[in-house]
């Protein structure tokens, strides 16, 4: 039986077999949306190959059908562990099989060895293996890549949401070098992709009948898609989504009770920031909201903080910043994300903190926040979420979980309880 | 020598007091008291923030020091090649970081409330493996310029001290093995003249 597959939409191996990201790619393929042409080398290759060395047969004539110049060699393991493993991009053919081989290998690198200990992943699965023709998001001016959601992954509010690189391929959308910019600006910068966008990602819900995010490029004006999920909200978020989807008709509403966990409805008691005039957002990376006046440096900080509250804001953190994190009562940084450092020694002070805010650049030099268009200067009063990653103007103030009407309404619909902080979840 | 040292320290660690400079030196208080006091005469470091600090002329001296020091050694290849051994270890580090402050169950991150011994036991040998691993990169470095081994030195103590209870010593204290690393990371870049 041979262990590579084409991604058609027509076979449909599970998840198991192929992994989760090619299961997706073949899911979109069968709604008739673009992903560029590939096969999937399954996970049952991968644990041959980590077992004795043998590699799969029919590389050779996969890659000939194929027929692209350069192509996109990325893990995808049935379970999600993300940023663990390899990618290899833009691979010429004929080094195609040492990229598997890279890919395959990652498997055991120790850091994905740690993930699967720390989530309980069993150490023999193994990691599929995509390969795809390439598509460049810095092809032209009229190339870009981004990610998108097709409601507010912060709020689960119904509009879309995400963020996207113009000229840019989709290792910078994440590498958090570039200043993103949200994706509405799509709208006006190439209307024929973000119509087949927007009109993707509904599908994609009515599909999964469930809240979706894909990675997707467009090159030359032409839109592809390179991954699909669905669900991944949690706390208020996860709750307005399901209630939403319930009054939509897209599910039950017995089915967006048992959607939503109690975990979740523990997390959606964490007071959150109301909506306000959002600057940008980024990545919760340490819990609480925070408000103060904007310090561009840490010196400036440590000064500032004699005469008021200051949230530190900055593109990321060395140790020659701690005395600036000390003085602050939160911090934003522009790059980085829930695993640098900035997060680490934020949580370890208990300070809340927002990290990845793309959008945002610091110029120290002129002592301002820029964001898009606006210039924010230094000393400008700001609130931050860091478990949403909001960092809005002024001070909106917060709002508690029992005040949540999409929460109350889940709650008519079941006989289960509003948790309070800190109790036990029911049978456990 | 010394003195350079102690220069060069607090530009890895940024403002400090007195004693936690001098542990970071791995020199006598006294001693390191009277380089910060000469170090300030030459203007190169300030007493501000309640600790001592590089100021921007002390910056760019360090820079000037350490670029002569790892000519002087030979040691930039050799340096460099450590690093890239680092920077495979560093996402690690901070992962196990991260999962001592907050850990994923169904999907929702919360605060790890070290309730769970079995977890927090699972993340401290985790830290204890990549530990061993830290140690060829650890030994590299120290080869190339002996004032690297005082992080093995500073590394030890963290996790001895967690493996002896108090586990603090993980990722939550200026002085924990995630402090120290950081540090570490800020000297790699510092001695190469890598912009972070």
């Amino acid at each position: 039986m041979s262990h590579i597959h084409r991604l058609d939409g027509l076979a449909a191996q599970p998840a198991d077999v192929i992994g989760g990201k090619a299961h997706g790619l073949n899911e979109l393929l069968r709604l008739g949306l673009p992903v560029p042409p590939g096969f999937v080398i399954d996970v049952a290759a991968c644990r041959q190959f980590l077992r004795d060395g043998r590699f799969p047969d029919g590389l050779d004539e996969a890659l000939a059908s194929l027929g692209a110049p350069g192509v996109a060699v990325r893990s995808g393991a049935a379970v999600s562990m993300p940023g663990m493993m390899d990618t290899v991009l833009d691979v010429a053919p004929d080094r195609v099989r040492a990229a598997v081989e890279a890919v395959f290998a990652s498997w055991h690198t120790p850091r994905a060895t740690t993930y699967r200990e720390l989530h309980g992943i069993p150490h023999d699965l193994g990691t599929a293996v995509i390969v795809q023709a390439m598509v460049f998001g810095d092809r032209d001016q009229r190339s870009g890549s981004g990610v998108a959601f097709s409601r507010d992954p912060s709020s689960g509010a119904p509009e879309l949401f995400g963020e996207v690189l113009f000229g840019r391929p989709g290792t910078d959308v994440v590498g958090g070098a570039h200043a993103t910019r949200p994706l509405a600006d799509l709208a006006s910068r190439e209307p024929a992709v973000w119509a087949e966008l927007s009109s993707a990602l509904r599908r994609l819900e009515r599909h999964y009948r469930d809240v979706c995010h894909v990675e997707f490029t467009y090159e030359s004006g032409r839109l592809w898609f390179l991954q699909v999920r669905p669900g991944g909200l949690v706390g208020r978020a996860a709750v307005r989504v399901a209630v939403d989807l319930a009054d939509e008709r897209v599910i039950d509403r017995r089915t967006a009770v048992d959607r939503v966990s109690e975990r979740d409805l523990r997390a959606a008691r964490t007071p959150r920031i109301r909506t306000g005039d959002v600057l940008a957002r980024g990545q919760g990376a340490s819990p609480g909201v925070a408000a103060g006046r904007i310090a561009v440096t840490a010196d400036s900080a440590a000064r500032m903080a004699a005469a008021g509250p200051v949230v530190l804001v900055r593109p990321h953190t060395s140790p020659l910043d701690m005395h600036g994190l000390a003085a602050a009562t939160g911090i934003v940084t522009s790059r980085g994300g829930p695993t640098s450092h900035a997060a680490v020694v934020a949580r370890s002070m208990g300070k809340p903190a927002v990290v990845a805010a793309a959008a945002l650049t610091v110029d120290a030099a002129a002592g301002c926040v820029r964001a898009g268009d606006r210039t924010v200067p230094e000393g400008t009063f700001i609130t931050i979420d860091g478990t949403g990653g909001e960092v809005v103007l002024g001070d909106p103030g917060t709002t508690a979980g029992t005040e949540d009407p999409h929460l109350s309404r889940l709650l008519s619909w079941t006989d289960r309880a509003a948790p309070s902080p800190g109790s036990s979840p029911p049978g456990g | 020598m010394s003195q350079d040292t102690v220069l060069h320290t607090l530009r890895c660690i940024g403002y400090a007091e007195l004693a936690r400079v001098a542990d970071a030196c791995g020199l006598d208080e006294a001693d390191v008291e009277s380089h910060l006091i000469d170090l300030a005469v030459d203007g190169f470091v300030t007493r501000e923030f309640g600790g001592w600090g590089l100021t921007e002329v002390g910056r760019a001296e360090d820079a000037r020091r350490t670029a002569g020091e790892l000519d002087r050694a030979g040691a930039r290849e050799a340096v460099a090649s450590a690093y890239q051994d680092f920077m495979v270890l560093n996402p690690e580090l901070l992962d196990l970081s991260t999962a001592w402050h907050m850990r994923t169950a169904d999907g929702v991150a919360v605060a790890n409330d070290h309730a769970d011994a079995s977890y927090d036991a699972l993340v401290f040998g985790r830290f204890a493996d990549l530990d061993r691993r830290a140690g060829a990169v650890c030994a590299d470095l120290g080869a190339a310029l002996p004032r690297f081994n005082r992080y093995r030195v500073r590394l030890t103590k963290a996790l001895d001290r967690a493996r002896g209870g108090d586990l603090g010593y993980l990722a939550d204290r200026i002085d924990s093995y995630h402090s120290v690393w950081f540090q570490l990371h800020e000297d790699l870049l510092a001695t190469l003249g890598i912009p972070r």
